[in-house]
Parts: C-alpha cells; sequence; structure tokens
C-alpha cells in the first residue's frame, strides 16, 4: 500500500472528530441518563458500566432498568431486547460493502452499529477506509461508556425521587421515529404499524407489541409484491 | 444486589443484541441480496420505531390515573423538536423534562 501523504492522513484525522463531535454531544448525556437510572434503581455504578461495555444499545438498556428491578426473567428481558433491536438486522445490509475486512474489526464495527453509529456510517463515502469506519464506531462506544460512568457517579451521590424520569425511553423512541419518518420512502410503514397496534392490543392484548411486529413484517413483505413501496 | 441474575441478564441482552447487528454479515449472500430483504429494510425501521413509541407510551400511561394526556403532550413535543431541530439531545432532554414536570406538579 503507497504511504499516504501527511496532509491527507491528517485531515483523515479530522473528519473522524467533525463526525464523532456531534455524537459525544448525545452519547455523553444519554449515557448519563442511563448510569444515573441504573443506579438509582439500586444497581451498583459498575455494573451500569458493564452493561454499557456489553450491551451497548442505549433504548434496550433504558428499558432494562425498570424490568431488573421487578426481578423479571431473564427470558422475557432477552425478548424484549430481541423486539427494542430488531430493527438492527437491518442495518448491516447497507454497510456490508464498506465493512472492515479484517476480522476483529469487522465483529467490533457489527457489535458497535448502534442508530447513531449506523447514521453516521452511512454518510462516509463509499471509498474510506475501513479502519476509520471501526475507529468512528469505537470512539461512540467511549462516550457513551464516559456518559454511564458519570452518570453512575452522579446518582451515587444524590436520591431524586422524581416520578417519570423513564419517559426518557418515549423521548428516545419519538426522536428515533421522527428521523426515521424523515428518510421514509413511503408513508406506509407508519400506518401499517398504528393498525397492526390496534389489531395487536384487541387480539392478544399481554402480547401487543409482539403481534404487532409479526403482522408488520408480513404487510411489509406483501406490500413489495405489490410495488408500492 | 443478585450479581448472577445482573450478569445473566447483561450477558443475554449482550448476545441478543450482537446476534442482531451480525445477521447480515453471516446470512448467506442469496438473502441478504434478495430483494424483499432489501423492501423490508427500508420498510421495517420505521413501522417497528413507531410500534415501540406506541407502546412504550401506552405502557407509561397505565402507570397513572389522569389517562394518557402527559404521554401524548410529551411526545408531541418532543417530535416537533426533532422535526426543526434535528438535535436529539435537546428533544429527549425538553420532551423528558415537560413530561415530569406534568407527572410531578399537576
Amino acid at each position: 500500500m503507497p504511504a499516504r501523504p501527511t496532509s491527507a492522513g491528517s485531515s483523515g484525522t479530522l473528519s473522524v472528530t467533525a463526525l464523532t463531535a456531534p455524537v459525544a454531544m448525545g452519547y455523553i448525556p444519554l449515557g448519563m441518563v442511563f448510569g444515573f437510572l441504573f443506579v438509582q434503581a439500586g444497581g451498583d455504578w459498575f455494573m451500569a458500566v458493564l452493561t454499557s461495555l456489553v450491551v451497548y444499545a442505549g433504548a434496550a438498556q433504558y428499558m432494562m432498568v425498570p424490568m431488573v428491578a421487578a426481578g423479571m426473567p431473564v427470558g422475557t428481558i432477552a425478548l424484549a431486547t430481541l423486539l427494542v433491536n430488531l430493527r438492527h438486522i437491518f442495518y448491516g445490509l447497507s454497510l456490508l460493502d464498506t465493512f472492515p475486512r479484517s476480522p476483529l474489526l469487522r465483529w467490533y464495527t457489527a457489535f458497535a452499529l448502534t442508530d447513531e453509529t449506523y447514521s453516521v456510517l452511512t454518510t462516509l463515502p463509499r471509498d474510506t477506509p475501513p479502519r476509520r469506519l471501526a475507529l468512528l464506531a469505537l470512539l461512540n462506544q467511549c462516550w457513551w461508556l464516559l456518559g454511564t460512568l458519570l452518570g453512575a457517579v452522579i446518582g451515587t451521590q444524590a436520591r431524586i425521587p422524581l416520578e417519570g424520569l423513564d419517559f426518557v425511553l418515549c423521548a428516545l423512541f419519538a426522536v428515533l421515529t421522527v428521523e426515521q419518518w424523515r428518510a421514509r420512502s413511503s408513508p406506509l410503514p407508519l400506518w401499517t404499524a398504528v393498525v397492526a397496534y390496534a389489531v395487536g392490543s384487541v387480539v392478544i392484548p399481554a402480547h401487543a407489541l409482539v403481534v404487532a411486529i409479526l403482522l408488520s413484517i408480513i404487510v411489509g413483505a406483501a406490500s413489495y409484491r405489490k410495488g408500492r413501496l | 444486589m443478585n450479581y448472577a441474575y445482573l450478569l445473566a441478564v447483561i450477558f443475554a441482552m449482550g448476545a441478543v443484541t450482537f446476534a442482531l447487528r451480525a445477521l447480515p454479515f453471516l446470512s448467506a449472500h442469496w438473502l441478504r441480496r434478495s430483494p424483499v430483504v432489501q423492501h423490508l429494510g427500508r420498510f421495517l425501521p420505521l413501522a417497528i420505531m413507531a410500534l415501540l413509541l406506541v407502546h412504550s407510551a401506552s405502557g407509561a400511561a397505565r402507570e397513572h390515573a389522569t389517562g394518557p394526556w402527559p404521554e401524548l403532550l410529551a411526545i408531541t413535543l418532543t417530535c416537533l423538536l426533532q422535526w426543526r431541530s434535528r438535535n436529539p439531545l435537546l428533544s429527549i432532554v425538553i420532551g423528558t423534562a415537560v413530561y415530569v414536570l406534568l407527572r410531578n406538579w399537576r
């Protein structure tokens, strides 16, 4: 491989900084919210950090706090994680060709493919060096870990008995819905979801979400044949 | 704190999440190049995100007796802020703060 001029190298570093900075602005405070809620629910700070290291999925981590506090079965929490993160199956599809080839970088970048990292990686030009993808993914997880640590440390100092702080999960879903809506090619998925959830809550109220996701997959597959999207 | 239970939860969640994110890199070539799968990749993320929003909001609304108004108000505000500002942190912080205010000082 030919040696790169220094200027190209430094502009590359700059672009990584420019791309990871907005993620840091979001991940440090949102990671703090997770660390804080986790510790307020009675968890140890180092377990909060371990969760952000091993799981690394914002919405699922917010979701787990009340579930763990209620002592729900591991299988139930794993199933809920599956539903909340199901969309991540499709994130890799658009990045197959640009992903790093080396196994370690490749699997780490796949592991770290959160909503924000996905949206940053998809904005990169297709000829971006794969190592830079992995570096971006790693930096983003570092911000999330740093936020978690800060929030957990603050959470051990004071207890705040406010109701409704866990609404942060709803707010995160609202933000992600708006961003998916912005990127939509058709409004059909949204209306499908609304109708499917209504059907799910009538048919099997205890598993409305599972029913609704299955219905959405069926409608999604059927709408392809009709060429509606 | 039950460490065995918490570790089981953390590693189960980590395994599920990693499996989902890694699946496209493992699955057969024909499957990931299939036009139906590609179509589902465009269709499902919006549908699933809207489902998760409705599901989590209706869960929150069932925890108090004042009706779903705090949820509706805070989510509308969060969506409007995100649509205009494209700043997730701003939208989430203001939306959650308004919700906490509604729930604690109404």
